[in-house]
């Protein structure tokens, strides 16, 4: 579904300056854009506000035909909003199996199909055999899994990804990533994604959102927008062993 | 007894300063879509609500009846008495506080810096004088004090010699000094030792490097740096005196709770014992801020980012010993001595006093602890579950107001409950009537006043360890299951409730543990013939009759005890 962010606003109660300031995005049905920045620069709060876990002083939010919110006029809570979201630290339920976490979502689901989406989306991860199993017992790796998995499965319009990689350890990342962008794709999700690897965005992302200080600073395809800040850096940096 | 425990006043104050204005809707829009949130958690709000007010009415009642007119009996009580009231209960607390403060820092200080025999067990040991309430252990050691009593016959007997009853008298103001001291001091140890245990180190550790001895930095550095922490628990030790009636209505002294018991009970003048709550209210009021006055700003937290816990250095000769007589005369006083002497009691007595009377005092205790430590678990997870879910004053404001009634002595709960029940009794006497009732005292000579008492006393110890629960578990569990569509309390009933299991657990065992040995409000509040544990030791006890008390107490003790030990254990095994 295509979303519509315009000039969103946004400030934590405990700080005076806006941490979000005129943030907007326009994305088509099934694109994935990623939102590229430093540390600070406000790309969570920006999932966050399109998550409906915090609500903006200003701007819109559409997604498909529904409002999110519009101003101060209307505000869609996060339980109504039907996205998924993967948190940086999975925030898989611990006293849940990995069948139950994956079912959670699905609760207003009849029966029968909850487990046949359940089973489906075990198998399009590889993870069938590990069902029963609770979080702390799944590697790094198998939780990442696990918790995209609980956020597609109850097939959200929006798939929101805060720095899905930055607890796995590098070749893990890679090959994670690459099965990533194939379930996304595979799905058909419209992806927005958090990173601050420019590899990431390269590899998965249609588009990407440089954010600095909360606003937009560029947007563009990431072979251009990446090549340009690669070349930056090897001018800045010209001895290349 | 646990951290939760202890952190109840300490933690209060400052957790809810961040907290800031909720973000309401405004002006008009789609209304459909604006309510749902805001119905859920004013749901919750109104629950909330409901429970704070029902708690602090009694409060506000008493706050109310204090400036009513004030009744004969109370000019005379003002002429006459009130001074003495006054000295005495400041003087108690007083000397009190000094001592546990004394006593505290240096075993905290000793048990943390130095290392010497014994020393493990001893960190923990010298915690359990808490698990003996001090109306037990003065009774104690009346009875081994006593013409009769351990001490005298040996010496009688084995030195033949007779000292003078006058030295083994210490039911006194000094007695009961001695007595508040043993039992008490170790909120200050556990506070001080927490403090030492998680604080940084590097500036006594550089002191140490600089060349200081050792006196001189407990002195100059120590003392100081542990400044907040120290006040926090001589705070809880004065809370305590104040709220005793045990110790001192044994010893014969006249405090405030005394006093207020005698016009309650002796006079039946409730309107003085109202007023005497009401001056005993003032006097906490202003401990507190003095506590908040003498902390400072820093709340005592020095907390930075490398916490290295201190390297206790060892002891060597004469040193060594001199801290293992001290650590281990401490704890053989404040615990092992009056545990002794009440199990030997409690051999010589049980086959008369273990019968089913027995069994009953059991139940009565085990239903009344039971029923009201559920009843402050529930109160206290709606509360913080509200408090966690919207920001604003009036969460905040909720929150403090549930974990008031520690600090209010039971003496004064008690009135403020009675009267309120009174009120309601004559409010609601028409109703009786019309239901063809005989009496129109039904929720006054009810079990309900005394739960609902015990509620008040001792919802922040419960609430303390559920909004521990709380932090600990974070928001992101429960934005985890909002973003897959469950709103706010099936959020709370699959995902919250079941992740803070633990605190819940803890909570209940904690409140449990101290309404077992409660002993004011129960003597006050309980109806017609319902004796529990803590309130038959008591009778027995004060009718001189101190070995027949010792079951009971040894029961009450060894509970208390063992629940401290589990504690102790979790506390010290859980990773940080
Ligand atoms: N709950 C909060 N309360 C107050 N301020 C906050 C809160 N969360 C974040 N901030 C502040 O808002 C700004 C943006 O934070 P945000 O977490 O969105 O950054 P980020 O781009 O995700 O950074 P990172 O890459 O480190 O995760 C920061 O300055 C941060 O300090
Ligand atoms: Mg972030």
């Amino acid at each position: 579904m295509h979303v519509q962010i315009s000039d969103l606003q946004f400030h934590y109660p405990s700080s005076s300056s806006p941490t979000i300031r005129d943030f907007s995005l326009y994305m088509q049905e099934g694109e994935i854009v990623s939102i590229l920045g430093e540390s600070g620069s406000g790309k969570s709060t920006i999932l966050r506000l399109i998550a409906g876990l915090e609500r903006p002083e200003k701007g819109s939010i559409r997604v498909g035909n529904q409002v999110y919110c519009e101003d101060n006029r209307s505000f869609l809570p996060v339980e109504k909003r039907g996205i998924g979201m993967v948190f940086q630290d999975y925030a898989l339920f611990p006293h849940m199996t990995v069948e139950q976490n994956v079912m959670f979502g699905l609760k207003r689901w009849k029966r029968t199909e909850r487990l046949q989406r359940v089973d489906e989306m075990l198998e399009l991860i590889h993870m069938e055999e590990y069902r029963k199993r609770y979080p702390y017992e799944l590697s790094g790796g198998q939780q990442q899994r696990v918790a995209l998995t609980r956020a597609l499965a109850p097939k959200p319009s929006l798939l929101l990804l805060d720095e899905p990689f930055s607890n796995l350890d590098a070749h893990l990342q890679q090959r994670i990533r690459d099965e990533l962008r194939d379930t996304i794709k595979h799905t058909g999700t419209t992806t927005i994604f958090v990173t601050h690897d420019e590899e990431d965005a390269r590899v998965l992302a249609d588009r990407v959102v440089l954010v600095e200080k909360g606003g937009v600073k560029q947007v563009g395809r990431p072979c251009d927008l990446l090549r340009k800040s690669l070349q930056d850096r090897y001018q800045q940096t010209p001895i290349q062993v | 007894m646990t951290k939760s425990h202890f952190s109840v006043i300490l933690h209060v104050d400052d957790k809810h300063s961040h907290l800031t204005k909720m973000i309401i809707n405004k002006g008009p829009g789609i209304m459909k879509m604006k309510r749902k949130l805001p119905t859920t958690v004013s749901g919750w709000g109104a629950l909330a609500l409901f429970f704070v007010t029902i708690l602090s009415l009694p409060t506000l009642f008493l706050i109310f009846r204090v400036f009513q007119p004030p009744s004969e009996n109370w000019e005379h009580i003002r002429e006459y008495m009130l001074q003495s009231y006054i000295t005495d209960t400041l003087l108690l607390a007083l000397w009190t506080g000094v001592f546990a403060v004394a006593i505290g820092t240096t075993l905290a200080w000793l048990v943390s810096a130095y290392d010497f025999p014994l020393r493990g067990t001893l960190k923990w040991a010298l915690l359990m004088p808490l698990a003996i309430p001090p109306y037990i252990g003065a009774y104690t050691y009346h009875g081994m004090l006593n013409y009769t009593g351990v001490i005298q016959v040996t010496l009688r007997e084995h030195f033949d010699t007779a000292v003078s009853q006058r030295y083994f008298d210490i039911m006194n103001m000094p007695g009961a000094v001695f007595i508040f001291t043993l039992f008490l001091y170790p909120y200050v140890y556990a506070i001080t030792r927490a403090f030492f245990a998680s604080q940084a180190t590097s500036l006594v550790e550089n002191a140490r490097v600089l060349g200081s001895g050792p006196v001189r930095i407990f002195l100059r550095v120590v003392i100081p740096i542990a400044r907040g922490a120290i006040v926090a628990g001589a705070t809880l030790v004065v809370l305590e005196v104040l709220n005793d009636y045990g110790v001192v209505s044994y010893f014969g002294i006249q405090t405030f709770s005394t006093a207020i018991f005698q016009t309650w009970f002796a006079f039946g003048d409730l309107d003085a014992a109202i007023k005497l709550a009401g001056i005993l209210m003032g006097i906490v009021f202003i401990l507190l801020f003095l506590e908040k006055l003498l902390r400072g700003r820093r709340q005592f937290s020095y907390s930075n980012t490398k916490v290295s816990p201190l390297k206790p250095v060892p002891l060597k000769g004469w040193h060594k010993w001199m801290a293992v007589f001290y650590t281990g005369i401490i704890f053989t006083l404040g615990f092992f001595l009056p545990v002794a002497q009440l199990l030997y009691w409690s051999f010589l007595t049980y086959e008369d006093i273990f019968s089913n009377t027995f069994l009953a005092l059991i139940r009565n205790s085990a239903l009344a602890a039971g029923i009201s430590a559920a009843g402050v678990v529930i109160i206290a997870i709606v509360i913080a579950n509200f408090a966690r879910m919207s920001k604003g004053w009036l969460p905040a404001l909720t929150s403090r107001l549930t974990v008031l009634g520690y600090s209010i002595p039971g003496a004064v709960i008690a009135v403020g409950v009675i009267s309120f029940f009174i009120s309601m009794d004559e409010w609601l006497g028409a109703f009786y009537s019309s239901v063809g009732a005989s009496t129109n005292l039904v929720l006054s000579t009810s079990i309900v006043m005394l739960l609902f008492a015990y509620i008040i006393r001792f919802m922040a110890v419960g609430y303390n360890s559920i909004e521990a629960g709380f932090d600990k578990i974070g928001m992101k569990f429960n934005e985890a299951s909002r973003t897959l569509g469950m709103g706010w309390t099936e959020t709370f009933l699959r995902v919250d409730l079941k992740m803070i299991r633990p605190a819940i657990f803890s909570g209940f065992i904690l409140v449990f543990v101290d309404i077992l040995k409660e002993l004011p409000l129960t003597l006050i509040l309980r109806p017609f013939n319902f004796e529990t544990l803590a309130s038959m030791a008591y009778r027995y006890a004060s009718d001189e009759r101190i070995q027949e008390a010792a079951p009971a107490s040894i029961f009450i003790v060894l509970v208390s005890g063992v629940a401290m030990f589990i504690f102790h254990i979790i506390i010290e095994k859980e990773p940080n």
